[in-house]
């Protein structure tokens, strides 16, 4: 051994103690990367940690406020089964909680345990693979639960405020909280590393397959309910029946049930009787996260090697003739540009977790806007059907809103520290948003108005309402594209290579935002006010007589509006991308 | 220190490494040379114990990598081709996080820190965020955090990719420096200058096989010829490539 070596190892720590020195370091770790990127972000831009803060406020205000509305209602109508209702509310809550935790825990640790550059340089470290779990864990829990607690929250705090509950249920409230999270967390935790351990290769194919699975349950568990709810609203019985349906959540091994019972005890000043499922909740969440960490100490290193080595070294991709057809549609175009789009086209569907989403989403409304057909159509009359149909729009406007800030807002961001390619390409800059824009705009309008005149046919709405809806989607569409394009070049983030995370950084809630605000404003200035007044002749059962010219002005608003967020951005976004260096 | 029996690794049907036997003795600078996609980077994957044999074992320092790899890690640092470092942490914090995770007392690791500082000339910038980092300046950091620890193995990926003349030739001295010190030094380079003045011996692999290994002069009689690494390099990689095409005719 040379003298060094000697020298060193009398110089290390005991072995006996590497464990819980790892465990304190990586603590360490977490501290000073969150303490510096604080001080990066007070000394930065104050106007940044301001707008998250507001648009965190905002959101955590709206709900607490829409809560208190609801839980108002109930208390004073005295509605039957108030009890039973709020019971069966904090069930369908924290289930649905619950289930967003399991995918969106499993889905960050995936990415963090085995495709970040961090893990491939603490694996080449004595960091044990335990130790390594955890740590990525931990952030992967606090990067999900956050929503958990945006949402969560201002629900319970409405409940207390309004049911004027003791001292002693927001005392527990945070103890519920963090205990809950760890029961999903280390649910996704563990079949994030079982999947990628026993199915390295199938991972995206048993990944769909259950969400196809999970999907069809809730169809089917929908479409039962909502057969239920159309007479439950008249009727004691059917309301019990209802109820009943959603029984399934409140077993006694339900741990989601454990969260709701606590807390209604908590409510009730029951202390005791609060005291046994928070023990339940904390007892079973802390061994599922030591199975987790037992069973990624065991297989964490086994399946990164799988996972990286499961495929060939190489695969080939050819063309597809999706990229034909897209080209083929898009020959209205320069040809840089049309290069350009069939560029992201091609990043955009060879990522399944992309374009599974989108899917996802268009699924489920459609599903919707085929169920509220039977709901409403012919039993409760024109009156609903009016409503319906502008909440129909309202929703695909979010999808369009959810889709443009998800997946287009980071694609100029994605390109990361590539980004050079582009910037020497023999192209104006600008063909750059241009073809982003198209592609987005084109995409967009595609789905949206599917849905709406699908929405629209099936309802039997009026051709005059359909003609409104489809201009409306289309300002919606062009609208939204345009500030998720042009906001993405005013504040791209080349630092983050995944898509969420950008999504959900300054840039990406600022965009958010401010879609949402647009979409309220061209909905309100387009399509509300004739659904409005239609809603009122139609109450009044007189013949409607529209103040056409009005309604007219206001289509007109809402097209210059629209306009107006197609260009201020992509202007201010052309002139970033001009003097943009790399 | 660094022994490989019949290691084979395969990525689905293709064979990265093939059955490679290989020892480096510690106290040696071994050069591990080979065109793009012979199998280098995974060959050392399988010693970092980042990746695991499909066949064969991977020994380090006598621990075996599959077993034992906790314990060999220990002994090894593994500067990559893209080396990673924390960017919202100082470099100074970063040669604490890799003093701690190492084991090192705290007075020691301390000590061990100043001395990299002063040795890699860090101090001008030790103290910033490494998100502001030149490419040499993060090279610097690291090749000082690997060496923190005085490991008995140094793994390094193409250390010389993006370096200065002078920085190239500081990394040379230090590399020698190391192995004359007792440390057992892997270097994977395309770089056969380097390759040709620091290696005690050289090993040359081509599509997952190792061709060849010894010292220059070894490889110069195997090659028949009296020429530079570059020459010797090119006739016995060609030469194995030819041979695998005739194999692979029959």
């Amino acid at each position: 051994m040379p003298p060094s070596d000697a020298n060193s190892a009398s110089q290390r720590s005991p072995n006996t103690g590497v464990a819980a020195g790892q465990l304190i370091l990586f603590q360490w770790l977490r501290w000073h990367l969150l303490r510096n990127s604080l001080t990066t972000l007070f000394h930065g831009s104050r106007v940044r940690l301001f707008t998250i803060v507001l648009c965190s406020a905002i959101i955590w205000l709206g709900i607490y406020a829409v809560s208190v509305w609801g839980f108002r209602r109930l208390e004073e109508h005295e509605i039957p089964f108030a009890g039973g209702i709020i019971g069966t509310l904090f069930d369908m809550l924290f289930l649905a909680l619950a289930i967003m935790l399991i995918f969106s825990s499993g889905i960050i640790l995936y990415s963090s345990l085995y495709s970040a550059a961090e893990t491939s340089f603490l694996l080449s470290t004595p960091a044990s693979a335990d130790q390594v779990f955890a740590y990525k864990y931990q952030g992967a829990l606090a990067f999900s639960s956050w929503a958990f607690i945006l949402l969560g929250t201002p629900i319970l705090l409405a409940y207390g405020w309004v049911f004027a509950v003791p001292w002693g249920f927001y005392v527990l409230l945070p103890l519920f909280f963090l205990g809950f999270v760890l029961l999903p967390g280390s649910v996704g935790a563990l079949l994030c590393v079982l999947l990628v351990h026993y199915a390295p290769r199938q991972r995206k194919q048993v990944l769909v397959a259950v969400a196809l699975i999970l999907l069809a349950v809730c169809v089917w568990w929908g479409y039962r309910v909502s057969l239920s709810a159309r007479t439950a609203m008249v009727n004691a019985d059917a309301l019990q029946r209802l109820l009943g349906q959603l029984a399934f959540a409140q077993g006694p091994l339900v741990p989601t049930h454990w969260m709701a019972r606590g807390l209604e005890a908590a409510a009730r000043g029951d202390l005791a009787g609060a005291f046994y499922p928070l023990a339940l909740i904390w007892s079973n969440g802390l061994f599922l996260y030591v199975l987790a960490a037992w069973t990624a100490q065991r297989l964490y290193r086994r399946s990164y090697d799988r996972l990286w080595t499961g495929g060939t070294l190489r695969r080939r991709y050819g063309g597809h003739w999706l990229d034909q057809v897209l080209n083929t549609l898009t020959v209205f175009f320069h040809p840089q540009t049309r290069l350009l789009i069939i560029k992201d086209f091609r990043t955009f569907r060879r990522d399944p977790a992309q374009w599974a989403q989108v899917l996802i989403f268009a699924g489920l409304l459609l599903f919707y806007s085929v169920n509220t057909r039977r709901f409403y159509q012919r039993d409760i009359g024109q009156v609903y059907q009016n409503g319906v149909s502008l909440l129909n729009l309202t929703a695909t406007a979010f999808l369009l809103c959810a889709y443009t800030g998800r997946f287009i807002y980071p694609m100029l961001s994605l390109e990361g520290r590539k980004f050079w390619i582009l910037g020497l390409l023999p192209l104006q800059r600008e063909r750059l948003l241009w073809g982003e824009f198209a592609f987005s705009a084109t995409g967009a309008l595609v789905i949206a108005e599917l849905l709406v005149i699908l929405s629209d046919l099936l309802l039997g709405m009026d051709w005059a309402v359909l003609v409104l809806h489809i201009l409306t989607v289309g300002v919606l569409a062009a609208g939204l594209s345009g500030l998720s394009v042009g906001l993405g070049a005013c504040i791209p983030n080349f630092r983050e290579s995944d898509p969420s995370k950008i999504a959900v950084g300054f840039g990406g809630t600022l965009n958010l935002v401010l879609g949402l605000l647009f979409l309220l404003v061209v909905i309100g200035l387009m399509a509300a006010p004739y659904h409005l007044l239609a809603a009122v002749s139609l109450e009044r059962d007189a013949p409607a007589h529209l103040p056409v010219a009005r309604l007219l002005l206001g289509v007109g608003a809402g097209v210059a509006v629209g306009v107006l967020a197609v260009a201020i951005p992509l202007r201010l976004g052309i002139r970033a991308l001009r003097t943009m260096e790399f | 220190m660094i022994e490989l029996n019949e290691a084979t690794k395969r990525y689905g049907t293709k064979v990265a490494v093939d059955r490679l036997t290989l020892h480096v003795d510690a106290g040696e600078l071994f050069a591990f040379l080979g065109p793009n996609g012979a199998g280098k980077t995974t060959t050392i994957k399988l010693m970092c114990g980042l990746l695991f044999p499909t066949s064969g074992t991977v020994r380090v320092g006598g621990f075996d990598m599959e077993k034992e790899g906790d314990r060999a890690r220990q002994l090894i640092s593994y500067v990559p081709d893209q080396p990673y470092l924390y960017e919202k942490l100082t470099g100074r914090e970063f040669l604490q996080f890799i003093a701690d995770m190492y084991g090192l007392s705290r007075p020691h690791g301390l000590k061990r820190i100043e001395a990299m500082i002063e040795l890699f000339d860090l101090c001008d910038f030790v103290d910033d965020l490494t998100e502001r980092y030149s490419h040499g300046m993060r090279q610097r950091t690291v090749f000082a955090a690997a060496l923190l620890h005085e490991p008995r193995v140094l793994i390094v990926d193409e250390p010389t990719v993006g370096l200065d003349p002078r920085s190239i030739r500081l990394l040379k001295d230090l590399l020698r420096q190391e192995a004359n010190r007792g440390t057992t030094v892997f270097l994977s380079t395309h770089s056969l200058d380097v390759a040709e003045k620091l290696a005690d011996r050289i090993g040359i692999v081509e599509h997952g096989r190792l061709i060849c290994y010894g010292t220059l002069d070894s490889l110069r009689a195997r090659a028949a010829l009296d020429g530079s690494l570059e020459d010797v390099f090119l006739v016995l990689t060609e030469e194995a490539m030819r041979e695998r095409e005739i194999a692979k005719g029959a």
